[in-house]
């Protein structure tokens, strides 16, 4: 089932054009709300990558965002670089972290690997307040800038930093899902596939399953790390409220509502994601808008359909019906 | 004069982490899930007893409530959900990590609806005990009647625990089916049932840790999210899978923690938490009494 490179390729570049010129016709806050679903769509498909096709768990992928938000964040302020430039060093930092932690990870299962990064997650962004070079509880402000010019005057001027955001992060999660697509259909992808499906079998086919694993956890991290720069940009700062728990919990949520072993629906994931506390503020007002509802309601829906999908449809909604013809294991 | 303040702060945290611990273990032997639902159990209990206690006025009737009500969630959980997970085990990529996806959508979803009944407002869940440490001649001891509290009831828990196992028949039940489930059913024990009790034992042992734990500091749906993580360190230092590891591990940690706290800060004490994990686990992953080889073949 090979398709062609250049035709995947092509229909990545239609997609992207598309919805870049969608950008054009819907208000402010929809340009808002899809760059928030770009970023997430990079932040869920960096525990597809690492939980669906390498068989790891990650409950501190929030901790990992952190890192390469504080660390493009740190990079644009203190030494000045091109804003592009601080995303790869926060990608770059989250990777290098990320390789840390998967020797570790490497060499534990499920629920230890579940229990250690949520101890990351808990701990790490605590580590703000320690160093005064992180800005404590206020955090950094990380403040790219407007459009620049020549983008504004070829669309006619009225280009606002929203759109720029939407643009900048909807070419990034682009180019994010086409790199895993084409890397799972690469040598590696296929070690993977082997070394989740049977183990010892891989091992016996001669895979490194350590360097297998460690490579998936590293790439991945690098992801979150991009995913979280890209949300310090949206945000505007970074600060330790921003990487809490909830955020480790709500991506990994994302990635089990899509399916994970399903690339796409990354995109299915992070839509609910960002509409479901749409849906529910609607709700919540209808109700009286009382705060405790209107505060509450998002994650009781989410934290029941991420049960629901566990229970009934555990390789999510899409890939459910053709389970049967999926990996022998 | 300064260690053995520290010690005795470190022993007050320790025995709640070891009750936090005992919980995590005895779901992990019977069910071999990490539960990462008991924050949430425990705060939903814990609520349950601040919820008596407006009623009556009486922090000492609503401790039981808390723990009926601890013990009871735990059980409705193993019976609703965790069995259903187990009979649909799907074979595939998801099979080992479902039961802790599910554990954590339960923590939110618990987190969520004590945040509707309650609000995400701090309030206070007052003890009677004076928070004050007890003082000894000029020198005021970091202990107060409350710590007291703490440390009485973790033993009385911890001692019931010690009967029940090893002088009842449930007791006898509960361990054989953790160590061979098969063997158990043949032998005539209902596993589920015995399961879910087991499941109830760990609500109330969470329950109590959340009842007794609160006076100190807040309630709020999340208050009790550093007490899952310090649990789950302190259970995979004494071995995930023995109860007097978990309360041994406890100790260590709250000690550790005192110190660290004393000596190098507050804010690094949850990295703290991840480093230690980090350290036994490359150093001796089962744990001090672990009985297995641990982590790989869970």
């Amino acid at each position: 089932m090979r398709k062609s490179k250049s035709m995947s390729a092509l229909i990545f570049l239609a997609v992207g054009i598309f919805l870049l010129i969608a950008s054009n016709f819907v208000d402010e806050l929809r340009v808002y709300q899809g760059a928030q679903v770009a970023v997430y769509v990079i932040a869920i498909s960096s525990i597809i990558l690492l939980t669906g096709f390498s068989g790891q768990i990650s409950l501190g992928h929030g901790a990992l965002m952190a890192i390469g938000g504080y660390a493009a964040a740190l990079s644009y302020i203190h030494w000045h670089v091109p804003f592009l430039a601080s995303f790869i060093i926060g990608s770059f930092s989250a990777a290098v972290a990320g390789f840390i932690l998967g020797l570790a990870a490497a060499r534990l299962s499920g629920p230890y690997l579940a229990g250690t990064t949520l101890a990351l997650a808990v701990g790490l962004p605590s580590l703000a307040n320690q160093f005064h070079v992180l800005g404590g509880e206020q955090g950094l402000s990380f403040d790219i800038g407007e459009a620049p010019m020549w983008i504004a005057h070829k669309t006619g001027g009225d280009f606002t930093q929203y759109k720029w955001f939407f643009w900048i992060s909807t070419i990034c999660a682009i180019t994010t899902i086409w790199f895993i697509k084409n890397l799972l259909q690469s040598r590696y992808g296929r070690t993977w596939k082997a070394v989740r499906g049977n183990p010892s079998a891989a091992a016996l086919s001669g895979i490194n399953i350590g360097q297998s694993k460690v490579l998936a956890f590293t790439l991945s991290s690098a992801l979150a790390g991009l995913s979280g720069a890209l949300l310090a940009m949206l945000l505007g700062l970074v600060a330790p409220m921003a990487f809490t728990l909830t955020l480790s919990f709500t991506i990994v949520t994302g990635a089990v509502l899509a399916g994970v072993t399903n690339l796409t629906g990354s995109i299915v994931g992070a839509l609910v994601l960002v509409v479901i506390p749409e849906l529910t503020d609607a709700v919540a007002t209808h109700l009286g808008g009382s705060e405790k509802i209107s505060a509450n309601l998002p994650g009781l829906i989410t934290s029941a359909l991420l049960i629901l999908t566990v229970l009934f449809a555990p390789n999510g909604p899409q890939l459910h019906k053709r389970k049967k013809v999926g990996n022998p294991s | 004069m300064l260690i053995l303040d520290t010690l005795l702060i470190g022993l007050s945290s320790g025995a709640i982490y070891a009750l936090m611990a005992l919980a995590l273990v005895l779901v992990w032997r019977s069910t071999r899930v990490v539960n990462f639902a008991q924050a949430g159990q425990a705060i939903l209990s814990t609520y349950i007893g601040f919820e008596a206690m407006n009623r009556t006025h009486n922090y000492w009737v609503s401790i039981p409530f808390a723990i009926i009500a601890g013990a009871a969630i735990a059980a409705f959980v193993d019976a609703v959900i965790m069995r259903a997970l187990s009979k649909r085990s799907h074979k595939g990529s998801v099979s080992e990590i479902a039961p802790v996806i599910a554990t954590l959508g339960l923590l939110g979803l618990i987190r969520s609806l004590t945040g509707i009944i309650w609000g995400n407002a701090y309030v206070q869940y007052a003890s009677p005990l004076s928070g004050k440490g007890y003082s000894i001649g000029h020198h005021t001891i970091p202990f107060s009647p409350q710590n007291t509290l703490i440390v009485i009831g973790a033993l009385l828990v911890m001692a019931s625990f010690a009967i029940v196992f090893k002088y009842t028949n449930l007791g006898l039940a509960l361990r054989a089916s953790s160590f061979q489930p098969e063997i158990s059913r043949l032998a005539g024990i209902r596993v589920d049932r015995i399961r879910t009790i087991g499941w109830a034992f760990s609500g109330a042992a969470g329950a109590v840790a959340g009842a007794l734990v609160t006076p100190t500091s807040y309630l709020s749906p999340n208050s009790l999210d550093l007490l899952l993580v310090s649990g789950f360190v302190a259970a995979v230092i004494g071995g995930l899978d023995s109860l007097i590891g978990a309360v041994l591990g406890g100790l260590i940690l709250g000690i550790g923690f005192a110190f660290i706290l004393q000596y190098v800060g507050t804010s690094v004490t949850f990295s703290a938490a991840f480093i230690i994990l980090i350290v036994v686990l490359f150093l001796r992953p089962r744990g001090i009494l672990g009985s297995q080889i641990g982590r790989r073949d869970a």
